[in-house]
């Protein structure tokens, strides 16, 4: 099984189409990892197997009632699977909690990003439920993996995403020690 | 979605939650801060709504504390929609009224402990201040809570004695150092605020 990519490594480069409204013309975007840097902003990214099943509703829910919580965060917050945009779009008009959605919904429809991330189970090649925290340069800062049939806390992604965030408020500009003394 | 826009979009998400309009203010620091996108004005919500919205402090005491800052600070359009979000947490006229009381108190003995403290002359310390003080009785607030903010203005105020006496006053009361660090941090906060809304 390939190793999932991990804290310290540049999120993989991708352009992916996702939906963003059910709005007729106005469904589809085409979203890169370049446009989370550009305004300077974090990112987080949740990954689910499939569209049309039942624990990811509820996640996709509880993450969209925190949507605010990620703005004040400055940062974005886009939910993915395999699906193609045409399944994302069916799944939102069908299902009332995600009918208002206010975040994109990726389609990694060549499960290209999913297989770069490492995150692709091998029978179906559908994504694991994974989510990875990115900071402002594209860099990975947290990654978290949960089996098939366990939900996420959107709480925990909120309470790591601010630890990591502070991080960089620190005013003491730490260096890497001197040389060490000997004994 | 360029920059500029998110800027604009997290100005307008400021005031919302503040709860003034565009037109109501006369400084012009969110202009600059919007014409220098300045990450600023969403770290400045994201302070304001933490600290309002949290464990340790109810949200019509969080309203109540960012109003007796804007009333020391005499910041009126603060003032003004602050007491509304009071109001709407459930603060009554007597309420609202012992806060601007209580701050102007402090406004009072942050001056004159202060005084005491930094003189070399201890005779001061014995000699009564003979100033009624009588809202500090039975304060309509609860006296934690009465306490409390007395130590937030002391704490803007910058008077040592009174902040440490007041810190142990609310400790005293049940408050606990949670609590109390929420309601400072949350008064840096409006005190910061201050200067760039009015």
């Amino acid at each position: 099984m390939a190793r999932i990519l991990s804290i310290g490594s540049e999120f993989p480069s991708y352009n992916k189409t996702a939906v963003v409204s059910l709005e007729k013309g106005k469904e589809f975007v085409q979203i890169t990892n370049e446009d989370h840097k550009k305004l300077g902003k974090w990112m987080v990214m949740f990954w689910w197997p499939k569209d049309f099943t039942f624990v990811c509703p509820t996640e996709i829910a509880e993450f969209n009632n925190a949507y605010n919580d990620f703005v004040d965060r400055d940062t974005v917050l886009i939910g993915a699977s395999t699906d193609s945009e045409f399944v994302h779009a069916a799944w939102r008009r069908d299902h009332d909690d995600l009918r208002g959605l206010k975040f994109p919904m990726l389609a990694d429809t060549s499960k290209s990003l999913a297989e770069e991330l490492g995150i692709l189970e091998e029978n179906e090649k559908i994504a694991y439920r994974v989510t990875f925290i990115i900071d402002p340069q594209g860099i990975i800062r947290w990654v978290c993996a949960n089996d098939l049939n366990v939900g996420r806390s959107t709480k925990e992604v909120i309470r790591v995403l601010d630890g990591l965030q502070t991080d960089e408020l620190c005013p003491c500009n730490w260096e890497k020690g001197q040389d060490t003394l000997l004994a | 979605m360029d920059i500029h826009q998110d800027t604009l979009d997290a100005y307008n998400d400021l005031i919302s939650y503040i709860g003034v309009s565009e037109l109501e203010i006369r400084s012009t620091s969110l202009q600059s801060l919007v014409s220098g996108t300045s990450k600023y004005i969403r770290d400045t919500k994201y302070n304001l709504r933490t600290l309002s919205e949290n464990e340790t402090i109810s949200k019509k005491e969080a309203a109540l504390i960012s109003l007796s800052i804007a009333v020391n600070e005499k910041n009126s359009l603060l003032v003004k929609s602050f007491t509304q979000k009071a109001i709407e947490e459930g603060a009554n006229d007597i309420e609202i009224g012992e806060v601007h009381s209580c701050t102007s108190l402090m406004g009072i003995n942050n001056v004159l402990y202060r005084f005491r403290h930094f003189s070399t002359n201890k005779e001061y310390e014995t000699m009564p201040a003979k100033l009624k003080m009588n809202i500090m009785m039975s304060p309509v607030l609860g006296k934690e809570f009465f306490e409390l903010l007395s130590l937030c203005v002391s704490s803007v105020n910058g008077c040592e004695v009174c902040v440490a006496s007041h810190e142990q006053s609310v400790r005293t009361h049940g408050g606990s150092a949670e609590r109390i660090f929420t309601a400072v941090r949350l008064s840096a906060v409006v005190k910061g605020l201050s200067s760039l809304v009015y």
